[in-house]
């Protein structure tokens, strides 16, 4: 016995159609729906005192991650360096809310470093 | 080849092998056995407690640890955490001696052992020992499992069930809840003047070694009422030093030293 014989060539077609449409859905989705915008952040100049970062901007947006966990286990597990850390992007950029949370909040990210570290989430100067 | 050449053959290039595979294992574990004593020329810190001078209702030490690592106390038994914290003790043994009778007033913290229980228990590896023998706690690593609290057997770590609320140091952080905390011989004030030290050398001798907080509470309290101060810090390696002087001179003991752990706060008097 056929399938066809069993369900009618309508049903199939039906079948067929619907379950097209659910596994193509994500792919036009992502194509003729709201596209992820990555986040343009709005960072506001450090004053004179402070022209430079510790490192390159390019450096600093792609690895900063890689930096500060680089630091971390230099002062902690070998007790030695500790002159850049997370307090010391505080100097510059004071508000965490423009900082940190601008980027992270839009990716999902949650930063596990402010329960210990002190970063006020306003500027408070 | 006959079998007699064959088995020669093959004896010959068995010893060769576990000579080729076994000296290079053979000096690795030379090279990483640690020795208890460390590297001569290293530091090794170590604290000095003269329980003679230890006055009873003074707590300027443990004050002024709370203020340096921003721990809040609540007067609360079952929540408060002390990185130092003073006991009073009561000798009973040996009985009917009337000179003892009266108690004696003993700070207790981490002890910093040669030989940490807790560094053996940890799972994650956060519990280490520095070269420096200091057995310090990596908040980052740490996944709060509490082990390290059942394996030491002096009861010098505390874990921190609530947040802490004050932030007086902001330059130093403030442990959240869900880690354990213990004394770390101001790890931070070290580091710091480590950093000054490599950057110029004449700081060794133009200033004294750094000193925890506790340490130069005790000193500042001793100056003021014309005491003798009763914590000392400093480098058990150099035998020129305050600490090593005093546990020469003086029976100085650590606590609890049969159990192997190896204490590097000793105590003078008890």
């Amino acid at each position: 016995m056929k399938l066809n014989q069993v369900l009618g060539n309508r049903t199939i077609a039906i079948v067929v159609a619907v379950s097209a449409l659910i596994i193509l859905f994500p792919l036009g989705y992502s194509v003729v729906g709201v596209a992820f915008s990555p986040p343009r952040p709005f960072l506001e100049k450090p004053d004179e005192k402070h022209e430079n970062c510790v490192r390159d901007t390019s450096y600093m947006r792609f690895h900063h991650m890689d930096l500060l966990k680089e630091l971390r286990e230099e002062a902690v597990r070998e007790g030695k360096g500790g002159e850049i850390s997370v307090n010391s992007c505080r100097e510059c950029h004071t508000s965490r809310k423009q900082f940190c949370n601008q980027c992270h909040n839009a990716v999902n990210l949650y930063v596990d470093c402010f329960g210990c570290h002190y970063y006020p989430l306003e500027d408070e100067r | 080849m006959d079998r007699r050449d064959f088995v020669k053959a093959g004896g010959v290039l068995l010893a060769g092998t576990t000579c080729a595979y076994g000296l290079p294992l053979l000096s690795a574990y030379s090279l990483s056995t640690p020795s208890p004593e460390g590297s001569s020329g290293k530091r090794k810190w170590g604290m000095v407690i003269d329980v003679r001078n230890c006055s009873e209702g003074c707590n300027a030490c443990s004050e002024a640890c709370h203020k340096e690592h921003n721990i809040t106390s609540r007067g609360e038994k079952d929540w408060d955490i002390h990185l130092i914290r003073r006991v009073t003790v009561k000798r009973k043994y040996p009985a009917g001696a009337a000179a003892i009778a009266e108690p004696l007033s003993v700070p207790l913290l981490c002890n910093h052992c040669d030989d940490p229980p807790c560094v053996q228990a940890c799972p994650v590896q956060a519990t280490f020992k520095r070269d420096d023998g200091i057995v310090l706690v990596d908040h980052h690593r740490c996944i709060g499992c509490r082990y390290c609290m059942i394996a030491c057997p002096y009861n010098a770590r505390h874990f921190n069930f609530k947040e802490n609320e004050e932030w007086a140091n902001k330059n130093y952080t403030r442990s959240t809840h869900g880690v354990p905390q213990s004394c770390n011989f101001c790890a931070a004030r070290i580091r710091k003047w480590r950093k000054r030290v490599e950057e110029d050398p004449e700081v060794l001798k133009r200033e004294p070694e750094p000193v925890p907080a506790c340490v130069e509470a005790c000193e500042k309290q001793a100056l003021a009422s014309g005491k003798k101060k009763a914590l000392t810090f400093g480098n058990l390696n150099d035998p020129d030093s305050d600490v090593s002087k005093l546990i020469a001179d003086n029976p100085a003991r650590g606590i609890r030293e049969d159990l192997g752990t190896k204490p590097k706060v000793f105590y003078i008097g008890l």
